[in-house]
Formats: C-alpha cells, sequence, structure tokens
C-alpha cells in the first residue's frame, strides 16, 4: 500500500506560531517522500481539533501521522485515541515536541524553527517504520490473597472483600491480630489495643467474602498478575492450590534478637528485659496477670529504658521505639506511681502531629531523659547498673532495679524464604522492597504484589493502616470483577530465528519476564510480566530482542534524520 | 575555531526523569542553546551502545545519555546497565584514540529543569571549545 504520511503542526495559540515560523517547517516537509499533506491549526488538542485530525486521516487516507506540538506527556494519548477513532492503528502515529523542547527554551526565532524542522524531519523518518500493535485483553481473577493477619492484612481484607470478590487471608499463627494483640495500650493516647482490634478481628472472622486460613504458610506462586496460582500448606499437611489476581504481603516484623549484644547484658543480668517482654508483663494476660515484677517478687522503685538498642548493627532507625518507650514509662507511671523512669537516648524520633505532645506528656508524668553514648548493663549493687558516656563525655554509672531494652525490628523470620517463593525483591535491610520509595510505596517489583505494614519496614498502626488501604486501593482499582486485563503492548519479544540462546536478556531483565525454552534452546518473554524498558534489547548481542515501538531501525531511523 | 560553531549533541534521554527534566525546563522557559537533539527513550537502559558510535558516524559532537538518578530508576535497575555500558564504551572510545569526553552520562530528575539546562549550557560551550567531530571528516570525506 502506498504510503500517506500526514504531518499537522499545532499553533498551539500563540505557544508555538509566535517562536516558529511554521510555514517555513511546512516547506520544509511537504515534499519529503510520502508525505501527502503538511498543515497547520490554531489547536490540535481542542474538539475542533481533534475533529479536524480525525476528517483529515479519514479524508487522505493517512497512513501514517504526526503531529508536532507539545510534549508526548501532555497529549499523545489525546492524539492516540483521535487515530483509533479515525480507524487508524494509533502506533502508527509519532509525535514531535517542538513546544516543551523548541519553542519555549529558544529566543532566537531562526534558530526555533530549525530546530522545530529537524524534529518533525525525525519522526516523519520513525514513523515509516512504525508498526500497528494490537491491544491485548486477558482474563483477570480479582481474587487475593493476603499474607498475614495483623492489622494491615486484617485491613486490607476487609476493604478489599467486597461482594464479588473473595480474599484469602492467610496467617502462620493459631491467631489473628499480629503482634498489637500482645499490646495493653497504644501509643499516644494510651487506648486499649483490644478494643481497638477485637471488632475489626469479629469482621474479619464474620465476613463471608474473607476465609481465614490460619496455621497456614504460602509454599508457591505461580504466574502473573490476574492469574495467579498459589500453594498454601496448613500445619500437618493439608496442601491447598488458589487462584488469585493479586497478592498483599502483609508480614510483618519482630524484635531483633538482642542475645547477640553482650553489652547490654541480656540473659546474664536478672531483671534485663527486652521492650517485647516488658509489654508482655505488662499484659492482663500475662504471666503475672499484668502486674510489673521483679525477679524476686517485689515492684521496681528505679527503672531505666534504653533507647536505639541495635539501631547501629542493622544500620537504620526503627522509628517506632522512642514512641514505645514513652508508651512503657507510662505504663510504670500509672501501676507504680512512685517509680523513678529514665530514658536513656541517643537521639528522639518523634516525627508527625501527635508525637511531641505525647512526649512532653510523659516528661511531665517525672520520667527523665537522659542523652547517652556507649551504654554498657552490668550487674550492680542492688541491681542493674547502667554504665554510658554522658553527653559531655564522662563515663558514668547509675543503678536500677530493672532495665528495658528498646530493641531494633527486624523483618519477620521467614521473610527471605517468602521473598524467594514471590519473587520479589529485599532491601538491604532485609525487610520488603517496595517499587519505588517515593511513586511507589506500597508496589513490588512483581506487578500484582503488594507489601503493606510492618513488612515493608518498621512503622506504627496508622502508617500499616494507610499502606493496607493504598494496597487494596490498588488493587480494587486495577482488578475489577469482570473486566480483562489490558497489558502493556510496548514490550519486548525475541525472534525465535535469531536467538543464540546465550541468556544474557534474562540475567538484565528485573522482572523475570523473560525464561528460556530448554527445548528450543532460546529465550522467551512472558508479554504479560514485560514492562517494556527496552533494556535487553540493548544489551542483545544478536539482535534477537526486539523492543516493540522502540526497535532498532525505528530508534535508528530517527538518529539518521535527526543528524541530517 | 569558528565563532558561531553550534554543536550537534544527540541526547537519548530516558522518557521518565529526563525527558520529562527536559520538558520542565521548557515549562519554567529557561532558556538553554539548541545544540541538544533529544530521542525518547522508554529507560537509559535501552540505548544500544551502536546507538551512540551511529550518532558519532553521522556527525554528531557529542552524545549525552541522561536517566533517572541511581536508585530512581523507573524499572528499577536499568540506570546501573547504564552506568556499565557507558563506562565500557569510554574505554572503547580512549583506547581507539576517539575523544571520550564527546560523551556525557548524567542523571537528571523529572524535576530537574533548570539541571537540565544547566548541563545542556555546560555541555554545549566544553564541545564548543572543542570544535566538530573529527570522526566524520575521516569517515565521510
Amino acid at each position: 500500500m502506498e504510503e500517506k504520511i500526514g504531518v499537522y503542526v499545532c499553533e498551539c495559540g500563540p505557544n508555538i506560531a509566535e517562536k516558529v515560523d511554521i510555514e517555513r517547517v511546512l516547506a520544509a516537509v511537504s515534499s519529503i517522500e510520502g508525505v501527502a499533506v503538511a498543515e497547520r491549526y490554531k489547536l490540535l488538542c481542542s474538539e475542533e481539533g481533534k475533529k479536524f485530525l480525525k476528517e483529515n486521516i479519514e479524508k487522505h487516507g493517512l497512513t501514517h501521522l504526526v503531529v508536532a506540538a507539545c510534549s508526548p506527556k501532555q497529549h499523545e494519548l489525546t492524539f492516540m485515541n483521535v487515530c483509533e477513532e479515525a480507524g487508524l492503528n494509533p502506533y502508527l502515529f509519532q509525535l514531535a515536541n517542538i513546544r516543551e523542547q523548541c519553542a519555549w527554551i529558544i529566543e532566537d526565532k531562526d534558530e526555533a524553527t530549525e530546530k522545530a524542522i529537524r524534529y518533525v524531519r525525525a519522526a516523519i523518518s520513525r514513523v515509516r517504520y512504525h508498526i500497528p500493535l494490537e491491544k491485548k485483553e486477558i482474563e483477570a481473577n480479582p481474587d487475593v490473597l493476603v499474607i498475614g493477619a495483623g492489622v494491615a492484612g486484617i485491613e486490607a481484607s476487609l476493604l478489599l472483600a467486597s461482594r464479588a470478590r473473595k480474599v484469602y487471608l492467610v496467617e502462620r499463627e493459631s491467631s489473628i491480630g499480629g503482634k498489637v494483640k500482645g499490646f495493653a495500650q497504644l501509643f499516644p493516647r494510651m487506648e486499649s489495643a483490644s478494643a481497638l482490634l477485637e471488632p475489626k478481628i469479629k469482621q474479619v472472622v464474620e465476613n463471608k467474602n474473607i476465609e481465614l486460613m490460619t496455621e497456614s504458610e504460602v509454599e508457591q506462586l505461580l504466574g502473573f498478575f490476574g492469574n495467579f496460582v498459589v500453594t498454601v500448606r496448613k500445619k500437618g499437611g493439608e496442601e491447598r492450590e488458589l487462584n488469585v489476581g493479586a497478592v498483599v504481603v502483609a508480614t510483618g516484623l519482630q524484635e531483633f534478637d538482642v542475645s547477640g549484644l553482650p553489652q547490654y547484658g541480656y540473659g546474664k543480668v536478672d531483671n534485663v528485659y527486652t521492650a517485647g517482654e516488658f509489654e508482655r508483663m505488662n499484659s492482663p494476660d500475662g504471666p503475672t496477670q499484668g502486674k510489673v515484677l521483679l525477679k524476686d517478687g517485689r515492684a521496681p522503685r528505679s527503672v531505666a529504658i534504653i533507647h536505639c538498642v541495635g539501631r547501629q548493627e542493622k544500620g537504620y532507625c526503627s522509628r517506632v521505639c522512642c514512641l514505645y518507650s514513652l508508651k512503657l514509662a507510662q505504663y510504670l507511671k500509672s501501676k507504680i506511681p512512685e517509680v523513678q523512669v529514665c530514658q536513656f537516648y541517643s537521639d528522639l524520633c518523634l516525627p508527625g502531629k501527635p508525637y511531641q505532645r505525647f512526649y512532653e506528656e510523659t516528661k511531665g508524668k517525672g520520667v527523665d531523659f537522659i542523652r547517652a553514648e556507649k551504654v554498657e548493663i552490668s550487674e550492680g549493687e542492688g541491681g542493674v547498673a547502667v554504665n554510658y558516656s554522658s553527653e559531655s563525655g564522662r563515663l558514668e554509672v547509675r543503678n536500677f532495679d530493672m532495665v528495658i531494652l528498646a530493641t531494633a525490628m527486624e523483618p519477620a523470620h521467614g521473610s527471605a524464604k517468602l521473598a524467594e517463593i514471590l519473587n520479589i525483591g529485599r532491601g538491604v535491610e532485609g525487610f520488603f522492597i517496595e517499587e519505588h520509595e517515593k511513586l511507589g510505596p506500597v508496589s513490588t517489583s512483581l506487578e500484582g504484589i503488594y507489601i503493606a505494614g510492618c513488612a515493608q519496614g518498621p512503622k506504627g498502626i496508622s502508617e500499616s493502616i494507610v499502606q493496607a488501604e493504598a494496597a487494596a486501593g490498588k488493587i480494587l482499582a486495577s482488578l475489577v470483577p469482570g473486566r480483562k486485563l489490558e497489558p502493556e503492548v510496548k514490550v519486548s519479544e525475541i525472534s525465535e530465528a535469531f536467538c543464540i540462546g546465550c541468556k544474557t536478556c534474562i540475567s538484565v531483565c528485573a522482572y523475570n519476564a523473560i525464561t528460556f525454552d530448554e527445548l528450543r534452546r532460546i529465550s522467551v518473554v512472558n508479554e504479560v510480566l514485560c514492562r517494556g524498558c527496552g533494556n535487553c534489547a540493548a544489551a542483545c548481542p544478536s539482535g534477537a530482542a526486539r523492543h516493540r515501538h522502540f526497535t532498532f531501525r525505528q530508534i535508528y531511523h530517527e538518529l539518521m534524520e535527526t543528524l541530517r | 575555531m569558528e565563532e558561531d560553531f553550534m554543536p550537534r549533541i544527540i541526547g537519548f534521554l530516558c522518557k521518565w526523569c529526563t525527558y520529562a527534566g527536559a520538558d520542565l525546563a521548557g515549562v519554567s522557559r529557561i532558556q538553554y542553546p539548541p545544540s541538544i537533539l533529544p530521542i525518547r527513550v522508554m529507560c537509559s537502559s535501552r540505548v544500544d551502545p551502536l546507538f551512540v558510535i551511529s550518532s558519532f558516524l553521522r556527525g554528531a559532537d557529542a552524545v549525552l545519555v541522561a536517566g533517572c538518578h541511581p536508585g530512581d530508576c523507573h524499572y528499577q535497575r536499568g540506570n546501573y546497565y547504564t552506568r556499565r555500558r557507558y563506562a565500557v564504551l569510554r574505554k572503547i572510545f580512549e583506547e581507539l584514540g576517539l575523544e571520550a569526553d564527546r560523551l556525557r552520562l548524567s542523571w537528571i530528575s523529572a524535576s530537574e529543569g533548570r539541571r537540565f539546562a544547566d548541563v545542556i549550557t555546560d555541555y554545549t560551550e566544553r564541545i564548543k571549545k572543542k570544535g566538530p567531530n573529527p570522526v566524520k571528516k575521516e569517515v565521510f570525506l
């Protein structure tokens, strides 16, 4: 079929028209081979402009379209939709950015015009090699697997369990509620944890769309976004296969094992507890029915709380320790009003709206704060000795009846294995890593798998809930019951004829989208997993990997014409 | 050196960061030399070293490869591959006696419109001082 390229230059009101000599641009490109029509229009993105374009595509029977206007970020999609409406494959279109990267950055009209001509010529040269791409649709399962039934997992499950969707909530413990279940009260308002948690647990148990699977663990995950197949095993052997479209990982965290740090005397000096142990002692369901007692059965007259235990070893701030340390001081003060509480801190981390007030309120109850470094715990005279270096650098010793270690938080045990099963990454700290720290905070490297709560990093309850809601929102917005998924079409493909089976592409793919077909000895792209970065196309030594819409030919011809 | 020599610099810009940063420079009406000729790619890791070499053979006076800052890649780690390929390419240029300083790798984010303009201005000045690409003459004359 004869090539008929239409070139349309947008005036964009005065934005382009005043800076670029559009007549010169049209004159320069209208005689290029294959260009059937070259015209200008006052505002192509307007309703009339789109109508004008559509009519022109139909009238001239255009085979390719080039629009010279604003950045693709602004209106690439707008004009692709026009193509579609006019019956032209939207990928037979190229937008030349003569506004943001031309008209707006050059004062001299001649220079801007020269540059605009170059851009338009390059776009014409590129569009000739464009290949029509077809949208694909795949069936998607709207059901969701939530791993971990702490506050984040519970919140995500409750949000997700709408009528046409089933949620499988998998928990390895025998009961649900996670870490929060073990707390008596919550900072900063010191409200009862069970008053917050129990209604949520009840809702989960009563919700017909949530299938709770306790004492169960995920053993295998196959497939991709919209079509995962998960194997879950219940303690004792029973194995089940679940079909889900998405996964929320909310496996939480645990206390760092402080016995590896001998300077804190943990396990050797009596009456030294971790914050978690103290929390259990304080709990009405705990071994002392909530009474705070020393080993000899007396109530402590003085307690030291040591901050930042393990921070240096872990290499990160666990974010909630300062706040729960304040909470522990409040527990103590309310149970034993005359107790002396002293916080040994290195830096106080009190971010967010309510926490500065919480700190001042706690301090107001007669809690002391000492800035200390190099803290060491040893057997003292009639108690526990806290040896430390004060702010002035002096070495000091103070004796207490009891010491509580505010230990750092680390990923829940089994996180490494789960990361392998799910094929998602972990950061250097060991927590599951988000797709993008700022722009994709609950997504992971694998589409359809989300992280929420402390599985992503230490955080408080409110932030865990925020992430659970975000993950649920992502899933609710993308997996709609009855609607099919439209995967990215500008993905890679590997030519069977050219592939030499070197597997270079497999090693550079960040999405595990390429597998090796042992039988044919070639690499194969899973087009649903591929996100279309093009790394494999650049890495492939034989030219077998091809990045659709960014093929070697397309970029090469754009480049050659740009430099003509 | 000719006073009015305006170098032609091919810029392979990743769609998510640097191309968006260049758009921002435009939206902010920051003026910079017309030397830069952008080629938009999805990720800087799409830049086949052959594209860079082809640019020089075709007469480009310099090449800029630019993408997201390390750790910020939209595709997780594409820019780390770009960095390695760039290092190898520079080495090859040096070995062949080509001017490796006509090759530049920059990290420019979508919010760094000013930085984009500064990088282009600075690079253009350097290449102006160096003069036109000599490879072009050797190959085409």
